[in-house]
């Protein structure tokens, strides 16, 4: 059939191509030839991020071991082993058992006899040669009661301690105030270590915030020209802020790689001694800690552009 | 040909008033201007005449009073608006403030897209190239500033002002860094300008251009509107023996 052959607009379709090819052009592009002719001024902000971002990786590797470790610490506190007399009625330990078991704070509670504590005991360096010593077995028998909460260790402690199946001389293994040490040691670690990434991200603000403002004096003129012609406030603090987060980015993939890199080189030069004193830091955490300093990188370099904008730029 | 509306004035002042610390740069002016007219705002250096013009596109807010322009309220319009207000008034600057990266259809061009991202990159170029064309130097669209002549310059920057068709032209000494020849046709073109319906406010010291031109002439001395003369009435310019 013949006829004319009839073109349809897509008006909106091509409003919105329009639209995106211009904010593209405009704040994308702009944003990252700008961020490019001005490498030389941006270079020293874009250092100092690196290393701030590089050590906020490390610490923050170091404070998931320690507090692993922690949990680590608190899992072997909350076990209490209650020691028995080697007289005590078999009678009265299932008594007691019973009584812990019924215990809402108990996770659970087993029997260790005397053999099982001998053949514990020679497993733990140095232990053997004690245990060798004498022909009569030193180890009491013991019920090993997993304790829901560690703060309620104490508690259940005081109230077997007294029992007549329980060693009155050496009744259980609870020691008062060593988890308490050991939890003042980490807090006064973790409250170092916040105090430490939060001062280098003041530090990352203030560098980042300083070479945008240099940014903008270096373009007073084009942001000048933009505000008159009528530019929206987002289109001229647009792309100053993502050149920020261009030089946020490349700072934490930097930072983020080598974070990775110094991490894989520990594991795998340390093998299992890694594993003991730097709990639960495999390669999965190395990646997870490596893409969130990517993002913090990210949000620093963009926020802190924003700041700048704010405090440097008239509204 | 846009229909010239004068019924109603494009750029109201009502009583403003505009100190810088204790200093008063304007003091009570009431001011009106009509579409379609071309109007000269004289008076010696630090009358306020600037002030005025900044203003009319919100650069800075009246101390007191109230300023109106294309039925914006410019005096307590929230700065998230201001944007909108600028997008209804063209500027000229004594120093063109061209971009030196771009090319004249480049600049143009940039003023327009960036005031409003629904022109496409084609309609940018025929709207620039058309308002080349009509301040007289479609010629030269892909020179470089650097590339073109003081007088050339400001002719682009002219362009970049008229190109979003504005209802307000302001131009602040816009002839001041002309040869008076040029200066000439930049004023033809703002008669041009405003017979087509913009209003076009020119803060000028160039006695020669106001009196031969015979267009309306508002004076301002120490922040006071002193003389508001109608076209043809321009008589003797007494105030420039004393600027």
């Amino acid at each position: 059939m013949a006829g004319d052959v009839v073109k349809v607009r897509f008006r909106r379709r091509r409003l919105v191509q329009v639209v995106a090819a211009n904010l593209f052009r405009y704040l994308v592009q702009g944003a990252t030839r700008s961020w490019a002719r001005n490498l030389g001024g941006t270079a020293p902000a874009l250092g100092s991020m690196t290393l701030l971002l590089l050590m906020t990786g490390l610490v923050g590797i170091a404070g998931f071991a320690l507090y692993n470790l922690e949990q680590v610490e608190a899992g072997q506190a909350s076990l209490l082993h209650i020691y028995l007399r080697d007289d005590a009625d078999a009678t009265d330990v299932f008594n007691l058992q019973r009584q812990l078991l019924a215990d809402p704070r108990v996770a659970s509670v087993d029997y260790t006899s005397k053999n099982e504590a001998l053949k514990r005991a020679q497993r733990i360096p140095g232990l053997p040669q004690l245990a060798d010593s004498t022909d009569s077995n030193p180890f009491p028998a013991s019920l090993d009661v997993q304790v829901k909460s560690i703060d309620d260790v104490a508690a259940i402690d005081e109230s077997v301690r007294n029992n007549t199946a329980v060693d009155p001389v050496y009744p259980s293994s609870y020691d008062r105030g060593a988890y308490q040490r050991i939890q003042n040691v980490l807090f006064g670690l973790g409250i170092a270590g916040i105090a430490f990434l939060g001062m280098l991200g003041f530090i990352a603000v203030a560098v980042t915030a300083n070479s945008v403002k240099a940014a903008i004096h270096a373009r007073r003129d084009e942001i000048g020209i933009m505000q008159l012609v009528g530019a929206p406030r987002w289109m001229v603090r647009g792309p100053f802020v993502i050149e920020g987060a261009i030089t946020g980015a490349l700072a934490g993939l930097v930072a983020g790689l080598i974070t990775f890199g110094l991490t894989l080189a520990a594991i795998s030069g340390a093998s299992g001694a890694f594993t003991r004193f730097a709990p639960g830091v495999t390669l999965p955490v190395a990646a997870y800690a490596s893409a969130l300093v990517l993002l913090v990188g990210l949000a620093l370099g963009s926020g802190s552009s924003l700041i700048s904008l704010r405090r440097h730029m008239e509204s | 040909m846009r229909p010239i509306a004068r019924s109603r004035p494009i750029v109201q002042f009502s009583r403003v008033s505009r100190a810088y610390g204790s200093r008063l740069a304007l003091d009570d002016v009431d001011f009106v201007l009509d579409p379609g007219e071309l109007t000269f705002l004289v008076g010696p250096s630090g009358a306020g005449k600037t002030t005025l013009l900044k203003l009319i596109n919100r650069e800075i807010r009246p101390t007191n009073g109230q300023v109106w322009v294309a039925g914006m309220p410019a005096h307590e319009l929230p700065a998230s608006r201001v944007a909108q207000l600028r997008r209804r008034v063209g500027v000229v600057f004594q120093d063109y403030k061209l971009l030196p990266r771009l090319t004249a259809l480049e600049n143009v061009a940039f003023g327009l897209q960036v005031s409003d991202l629904k022109v496409s990159d084609e309609e940018a170029k025929d709207r620039s190239r058309d308002a080349l064309e009509a301040v007289g130097i479609g010629d030269r669209t892909s020179a470089f500033p650097h590339q073109l002549s003081g007088g050339q310059q400001q002719r682009v920057a002219v362009a970049r002002a008229v190109v979003a068709e504005p209802p307000v032209l302001i131009a602040d000494e816009p002839t001041g860094n002309l040869d008076p020849k040029t200066a000439w046709e930049l004023m033809d073109l703002f008669e041009d300008i405003a017979a087509w319906g913009t209003a076009v406010l020119v803060a000028t010291h160039n006695v020669e251009i106001v009196t031969r031109l015979q267009r309306r002439v508002v004076t301002l001395v120490h922040g006071r509107l002193v003389r508001d003369q109608p076209a043809g009435q321009t008589g003797r310019m007494a105030w420039l023996a004393t600027s």
